[in-house]
């Protein structure tokens, strides 16, 4: 196994260089995920699928943001997870799309970074809580535009959703990561 | 290697799976059929826009707060909703039952969602900031409100 001395050790991993402004290779990385997990936005929403309720997705692009946070770090995966909810907000979903899904993004990144923290979840576990997380914090933004706390009728059925996509990302993120290695 | 699922995890995913069964349960209880005198409450961009008892059958045509035809709208009804405003929703009350039958959004999940007729209940649509619900009335032995 050859490996090139510039991705050995933690100087791969650094975000800023001495001088304190953004490295040239953390733009490169962040780059090729968010474009990675862009195309994942795109291939989802080219799939014609009507699950019957709104609000229900797989969401695989999270398993870019996922396999970001484990290889490279928090800020990595805010990076890509804020850069690919923007630009498939703005080139699929819509603006009011976007606001949901960026409200999403930035609950269930932060519910992902504690619980990463703690040390006793594995990826699929944290990607659970992930996923639900992702989907109250979108339900907090629809009930505070839409003034009205009776859309929390949804509750129930974005919780089980958000188990069920969280799972399958964390499992699919573990697989990458396990490839990764 | 890695381990797909720990101890945590499982614990973690059993609170998760009863605060949802504890939520659904919750609500469940909590709608109730519709009385006799029960109103359809429309609401739009967040302010109370009409009240109608549920036993008459009417079409509504509800604009959505946001527009961009400058002229002002031909308020005639022959015309469809769809000449008159640019984001509207068509809410049709007929036999009991509550359903948005036309949208002008794209997603149409409110059309989907189908007909309501139980106290409690409720139909959203967020591109026009619209929500549809049935209030028990007086008589109706229903709850006064619900709260979530």
């Amino acid at each position: 196994m050859t490996q090139s001395p510039r991705k050995s050790g933690s100087a791969a991993h650094r975000q800023t260089n001495r001088s304190g402004r953004i490295s040239a290779s953390f733009i490169a990385r962040v780059g090729l995920m968010a474009s990675l997990a862009l195309i994942f936005s795109y291939v989802e929403a080219i799939i014609p699928y009507n699950p019957g309720v709104p609000g229900i997705k797989l969401g695989i692009a999270n398993v870019v943001t996922v396999v970001a946070l484990y290889k490279f770090g928090a800020k990595d995966a805010a990076a890509v997870s804020v850069i690919r909810v923007v630009l498939a907000g703005l080139l699929f979903n819509g603006v009011f799309g976007m606001l949901y899904a960026l409200a999403g993004a930035i609950v269930s990144l932060t519910g992902m970074i504690l619980l990463k923290k703690t040390g006793l979840f594995s990826v699929t576990g944290v990607s659970m809580a992930a996923g639900v997380l992702h989907n109250l914090g979108q339900l907090f933004v629809a009930a505070a535009l839409i003034e009205d706390l009776r859309i929390f009728f949804y509750f129930p059925v974005l919780m089980f959703s958000g188990i069920a996509a969280g799972i399958l990302v964390g499992i699919a993120s573990a697989l990458a990561l396990r490839a990764l290695r | 290697m890695k381990q797909f699922i720990r101890k945590a995890d499982i614990i973690l995913f059993a609170v998760l799976v009863v605060i949802g069964l504890a939520a659904s349960a919750a609500l469940s209880l909590s709608h109730s059929a519709a009385g006799g005198d029960a109103k359809v409450v429309i609401e739009s961009g967040g302010d109370l826009y009409a009240t109608y008892p549920l036993s008459e059958d009417r079409v509504i045509i509800v604009p959505a707060p946001k527009q961009n035809k400058t002229d002002a709208p031909s308020v005639s009804s022959d015309e469809p909703a769809s000449a008159q405003y640019d984001y509207y929703n068509v809410v049709t009350v007929s036999g009991g039952a509550v359903s948005v039958t036309e949208a002008s959004c794209k997603n149409q999940i409110c059309v989907k969602h189908g007909s309501i007729s139980a106290a409690g209940e409720s139909i959203v649509c967020l591109p026009n900031r619209l929500v549809v619900r049935i209030e028990a009335g007086q008589k109706g032995g229903g709850y006064d409100s619900v709260t979530s």
